[in-house]
């Protein structure tokens, strides 16, 4: 134990130093907010995300490197790197981040490698789970619920709960994420990732979402069959005479699958819609759908 | 109903806010407002009449309901699909249907706004190197910001604007001319393609037993007739068990 403590009392200089730079808990919100509002607002097929980080992390660098003109030039070129991840979950990165500049500048034996090692080892795994999570399947399920809600007009309870929800679940993980990045510094992420809470998260979003997707399918996607078969005197309607009684929902569950099976089988999207069109001109102009 | 010039160009804003990353409204925000369920509303909002809207985006957010846009790549352009198609469909007066039909081809329209924009954005990159060099943190967080959105303003408010202003007329007098087959092949169409989002959404999800959950729901909801929301509500029960003997056994086998 005391091993340990005095392993961190050598890479945290700041700890028992009064003149130490302190980052104070304000600008550590701020970077957040600068984060949360500007990460893309330069998006480019080059770099990504680079100059969004640059811009986030500027009062913490002007508030480390403000009076060292060559520190600041070296800082800039660090962040001014390749970066790309799920801003919200991937928070956590920049939150350490700022934990490691702020040592850094202090004196802490952190090198560049070590900055972009960890900004560039944690990116993918976080922009894998974040994006699964968020666009993958918290908005489809705030989606689903509200959908049905607009669909009859009801603007309350449709577009504007949807807003509200998805912001405030969202912006209140990036919080979370950012400020324990900072907290817990290099290893937090760590933690986060080998504890059990993710893979309960993860096993439940996917019990949970297809769910919840398979009852939209049912009350979204409209295929049923107008044909009509003459028997004698009397008529036999193929659909409610013959689909309906083997499987209600035949014909949507079908289509569904086969558009999910052509994407399995790496059709692209774009190729998915021309194949649903041909479908529907073939089978609305022979009327048998 | 006839769209206004200022009317189209505040269409044209609303297309612009929810492209992916204005700063204005966070991301997240445009993530809400790029949705043709929110979008749709703001439309109908402009167009004097927000329930119409309403119910036009939630018609038209159905194909786009996996839309995900990761790694810098963007299938579809929602937004693009969202406002136009709320727009146009409610001008020319059609079913919900038909404004989905509509509203696909115009989403892959504007991933090429899309395309050009992230292209652009790459000369502030090494314009903000340059300032790096200097040590110019404040150039930096300047170009961040204005260049990229002016160029981004620019691109996305003037097509939509024109086609919104313009679009009308034309689409109008098309699918008056449609009756009878052809447009019952365009709302068949329009029945069809929630399928892709659905299916997209089902691809994403990598768990175990995804199709076998996804019967559950279907099957529950075509035959109890419940409402998503109730079936939402068993859904987390469901989940609540499976996480809870799933990982149970995980850990005994470790």
């Amino acid at each position: 134990m005391s091993d340990k403590e005095e392993i961190e009392k050598e890479v945290l200089p700041s700890e028992n130093n009064p003149d130490a730079k302190k980052i104070s808990k304000k600008e550590v919100v701020k970077a957040f907010w600068r984060w949360t509002f500007f990460s893309h607002a330069n998006y480019n097929y080059e770099r990504l995300q680079a100059t969004g980080v640059v811009f986030a992390l500027s009062p913490i660098l002007k508030h480390l490197y403000g009076n060292d003109q060559d520190a600041m030039k070296e800082a800039l070129k660090r962040h001014m790197q390749f970066f790309n991840t799920e801003p919200h979950f991937g928070g956590a990165i920049l939150g350490m981040t700022i934990a490691m500049e702020e040592e850094k500048s202090n004196g802490a034996p952190i090198t560049n490698d070590t900055i972009n090692g960890l900004k560039t080892g944690l990116m993918g795994p976080l922009a894998g789970i974040g994006d699964t999570l968020w666009q993958g399947t918290l908005i489809p399920i705030l989606l689903s619920f509200t959908i049905g809600f607009a669909s009859k007009g009801n603007i309350l309870m449709g577009p504007v709960l949807f807003a509200v929800l998805h912001l405030g679940i969202i912006w209140s993980i990036g919080y979370f994420s950012w400020m324990q990045g900072y907290s817990l510094g290099k290893e937090g992420i760590a933690k986060v990732l080998q504890g059990s809470l993710l893979p309960t998260v993860m096993t439940f979003a996917q019990c949970m979402g297809p769910i919840v997707i398979g009852a939209l399918s049912a009350t979204f996607v409209k295929v049923s069959s107008p044909l009509k078969i003459q028997l004698g005197k009397s008529v036999l309607k193929v659909q409610s005479g013959i689909l309906d009684k083997l499987v209600l929902g035949l014909l949507p569950l079908g289509i569904t699958l086969l558009a999910y099976y052509l994407l399995k089988r790496k059709f692209k999207p774009t190729t998915v819609v021309l194949i649903l069109v041909l479908i529907g001109v073939i089978g609305g102009a022979f009327y048998i759908i | 109903m006839t769209i206004h010039l200022w009317q189209a160009f505040l269409i044209g804003v609303v297309y612009y806010l929810g492209q992916m990353g204005t700063p204005w409204v966070s991301l997240a925000g445009t993530h809400t407002i790029m949705r043709p369920l929110v979008n749709g509303a703001l439309v109908g909002l402009i167009l004097g009449d927000p329930v119409k809207g309403t119910i036009f985006g939630a018609a038209i957010q159905l194909p786009f309901l996996a839309w995900i846009g990761a790694g810098g790549a963007v299938p579809m352009d929602t937004a693009l699909a969202g406002t136009l198609g709320t727009a146009l469909g409610m001008a020319s007066n059609v079913s919900p249907s038909v404004a989905i039909t509509l509203a696909v081809p115009i989403s892959l329209i504007g991933t090429m706004i899309w395309v050009l924009h992230m292209t652009v954005d790459i000369t502030f990159v090494h314009m903000a190197d340059t300032a790096a060099e200097k040590g110019d943190l404040k150039r930096i967080d300047l170009l961040h910001v204005w260049p990229p959105q002016i160029t981004m303003f620019v691109f996305s408010v003037v097509p939509a604007m024109l086609a919104a202003y313009y679009g009308a007329g034309p689409v109008k007098t098309v699918i008056g001319g449609l009756s009878g087959t052809p447009l019952h092949v365009l709302t068949v169409i329009g029945g069809l393609l929630p399928a892709l989002g659905i299916a997209m959404n089902l691809q994403a999800m990598t768990g175990k037993g995804t199709l076998m959950f996804f019967l559950l729901g279907f099957m529950l909801a075509v035959y109890s007739k419940l409402p998503i929301l109730a079936i939402a509500v068993f859904a987390v029960i469901i989940a609540y068990i499976y996480t809870t003997l799933y990982l149970k056994k995980g850990s005994e086998n470790a």
